[in-house]
């Protein structure tokens, strides 16, 4: 009997209650653009282009990618107005690159735009960085005749490969990781059109939210080697210990990197060591015809470790005089700091700091001829 | 149905039972809710432990008096019938509540991760259906809900190793630079993260080898325990100290860091299947507020469970402002902390009347 009740009660409420239920709007996937690449250009204090790249899948498009642009002063602001302008609803799950020109990166509020995409969890972590020289609007809405895509062609240049290995390949978790923790600063790639292709050309330097100088791919060459990046990039080595000018070029199979602090914040005192193993892979100048022996090949050994040594040095020296330590060489301070470690103290730290390097190198093989 | 006959939990079902209510939704935030303390928060989650494993022994030792009684049941014989049933009362209240607290976040999560531009109504509705549907097989069907949700979910942890690998191992150096202040609060807010063992002190009566429960809940304990340190540590190693404190949900991003090939975004996968998780610690809360109620009229009604539901989608859906809500959930959580030390409590209670309430 009851169950009867309760059938009908709730047949009947179902009945009158269904003109109650509103369909919910939900996007079919064919109006979704998916945005790849978003860029800032410096506007004015407040204001920031904000450029939107959408990779465009139908056929029979001309165009492999549609550019939104507006000026704007809120970010999410900005994007609804793009939205205005599409045909398609925007989503940034599939966003890849993140394009800062050098003047918004030196002037504007570079961090808050990042943690406005850090804290939408749209995208997704690993949404790379990347300075832009000039206009970055116009980096994305030039024609490179070799590349079918710019989103592809961006994303896979600011990925890590070989040939990069200077690059930091920052993404949005980096940034804010290095911007918040007070033993760092960041470090963003720049990347530079030229003729019709793009390029990296060196590594911009962040200091208190904003780009502060820029560093030569030989330099973040260096950082990147004290970071401690795991990928074993080729060593290239311009000698000059007194044999005339002689360069290498060493493969390296194995290389590590040992940091110890004197734990002392007043006189701080670091020592540095950098272990390479390799094969010597080619060598032009005076000694190539009696690189034969062991002897010879230790006494080159020798003269590349000094050689590295000098370059790690100057290196250091300048990030020294900047008073920045992109590398967290004060990390090796903090973590026997006994209070609270603030920028100030790694500004300090680094300007104080007294570095000894010690470089061991050693030359496995040099390939398979004798 | 096996739910009628009393002793139905083995070992390895207590073991379960008390592993999975304790994690539920307190482990996502569990690393903000520490970072009053920065990195040195590692080592808590083992404190945690040490706390957990002392107040379990006198919820044991009170129940090894009473071995066919809940603590509904010990309650009224000790504190007297009027008195004994105020306070379940109030303890099938904060129950119920709580459950809705725990749904709230995790619904919360959901919302803005896995569906940004949805209602949570018809998901919380669906929940609250496979939570009655669960619950109703009575104890023994929630303890093997919960061993197949451990099994189901702790791969999840394994996708943690990309944060590893970026992770600095010098973060864990131990300084304890805090004060008693801050150390004080990170208890005061993580603790919640591991309450939940405390249950057992409702499905004692179901318990086989009685003897043994002691160390079954121990181990639950202790491997709940080390899903938390893992948890800490991990985030430790991968955030800095001011992110920290500002993520709110540590594991979403600890699960971002890394793709696979074939699929790139873990973190949704991850956030949705830690539904299993939310479900067997809900469960357990629920059942233990059904036999509250239960114990209360004396008489055991189906119904029981379908009103509590009720009252907890009510409380989930009502349109409380964020902030009263927030600050309800909090001082509901807080009065979770009196369950844990109420057992000590009794049972001076029961070493004082020892000769006028023996069972």
């Amino acid at each position: 009997m009851n169950k009867k009740i309760l059938l009908f009660t709730t047949l009947i409420g179902l009945t009158f209650l269904v003109g109650c239920s509103r369909a919910e709007h939900k996007v079919p996937l064919e109006e979704i653009g998916l945005a790849g690449i978003m860029a800032f250009d410096y506007i004015d204090e407040n204001k920031v282009q904000l450029s939107v790249a959408i990779p465009q899948h139908s056929p029979g498009a001309k165009a492999s990618t549609q550019v939104f642009s507006v000026p704007t002063e809120l970010l999410s602001k900005g994007i609804v107005d793009i939205e205005a302008l599409s045909d398609k609803k925007i989503l940034f799950n599939q966003l890849r690159v993140v394009l800062i020109n050098e003047e918004f990166a030196r002037k504007g509020r570079v961090e808050r735009m990042i943690q406005h995409l850090y804290r939408n969890p749209e995208p997704g972590n690993k949404v790379l960085i990347a300075i832009v020289k000039g206009s970055s609007e116009e980096l994305i809405n030039a024609d490179y005749p070799n590349k079918p895509d710019i989103n592809y062609y961006i994303n896979d240049l600011l990925l890590p490969t070989i040939n990069t290995a200077f690059n930091p390949n920052t993404n949005i978790h980096d940034f804010i990781y290095t911007a918040t923790n007070p033993v760092f600063d960041p470090l963003l790639p720049i990347i530079e059109k030229k003729d019709d292709k793009l390029e990296i050309t060196g590594v911009a330097l962040f200091k208190n939210n904003n780009m502060f100088e820029t560093l030569t791919p030989e330099e973040a060459f260096i950082i990147q080697d004290l970071i401690g990046k795991k990928k074993l990039a080729p060593l290239s080595v311009e000698l000059n210990q007194g044999h005339g000018k002689e360069s290498l070029m060493l493969e390296r199979v194995k290389s590590r990197v040992k940091m110890k602090s004197n734990k002392n914040i007043k006189s701080p005192k670091l020592t540095i060591s950098l272990f390479y193993k390799g094969t010597l892979v080619e060598y032009t100048g005076e000694r190539e015809n009696d690189l034969h022996s062991p002897e010879s090949l230790s006494k080159l050994e020798k003269d590349i470790n000094k050689q590295v040594e000098e370059e790690v040095k100057k290196t250091l020296n300048k990030l020294k005089e900047l008073k920045v330590d992109p590398i967290g060489l004060s990390e090796n301070f903090r973590m026997y700091y006994d209070g609270k470690w603030t920028k100030e103290m790694t500004e300090e730290n680094i300007s104080k700091l007294e570095v000894d390097i010690q470089v061991k190198t050693s030359i496995i093989s040099t390939g398979t001829l004798d | 149905m096996s739910t009628h006959t009393k002793k139905i939990l083995n070992g390895y079902h207590v073991v379960f039972l008390a592993q999975s209510a304790m994690i539920g939704s307190g482990i996502l935030t569990l690393p903000r809710e520490l970072s009053s303390v920065g990195y040195s928060q590692t080592f808590l989650p083992i404190l945690f432990g040490v706390f957990a494993s002392l107040t379990l022994w006198p919820m044991v030792w009170l129940n090894l008096k009473y071995p066919n009684e809940n603590l509904f049941r010990i309650n009224e014989i000790l504190l007297g019938k009027g008195l004994g049933k105020i306070l379940n009362v109030l303890i099938i209240l904060q129950f119920t509540l709580f459950i809705a607290g725990i749904i709230n976040k995790y619904m919360h999560l959901i919302q803005s991760t896995a569906l940004p531009e949805q209602t949570i109504t018809k998901p919380v509705l669906l929940f609250l259906l496979l939570l009655i549907y669960i619950v109703n097989g009575g104890i023994k069907s929630i303890a093997r809900f919960c061993m197949l949700t451990f099994f189901l979910t702790i791969g999840i942890f394994y996708f943690t190793y990309w944060a590893v690998q970026k992770g600095d191992f010098s973060h864990l150096f131990p300084l304890f630079n805090f004060n008693g202040k801050e150390l004080f609060e990170a208890m005061g807010k993580g603790y919640l993260a591991v309450l939940g063992y405390g249950a057992i002190m409702f499905y004692f009566p179901y318990i086989v080898d009685q003897k043994k429960a002691f160390k079954h809940v121990l181990t639950g304990i202790w491997i709940s325990i080390s899903l938390c340190f893992i948890t800490v540590l991990i985030s430790v190693m991968y955030f800095s100290e001011w992110q920290l404190k500002h993520i709110e949900f540590s594991i979403l991003n600890l699960l971002k860091s890394g793709e696979l090939s074939f699929v790139e975004r873990f973190d949704i996968i991850g956030v949705t299947l830690w539904v299993f998780l939310i479900l067997t610690t809900v469960a357990v809360y629920l059942w233990s507020a059904k036999e509250g109620i239960v114990s209360l009229f004396s008489k055991e009604k189906k119904y029981y469970i379908y009103v509590l539901t009720a009252i907890v989608f009510l409380i989930v859906r009502i349109p409380f402002p964020q902030e009263f809500q927030d600050k309800f959930f909090t001082t509901v959580n807080y009065i979770a902390y009196f369950l844990i030390v109420w057992p000590s409590f009794l049972s001076i209670i029961y070493l004082l009347r020892k000769k006028q309430v023996q069972p």
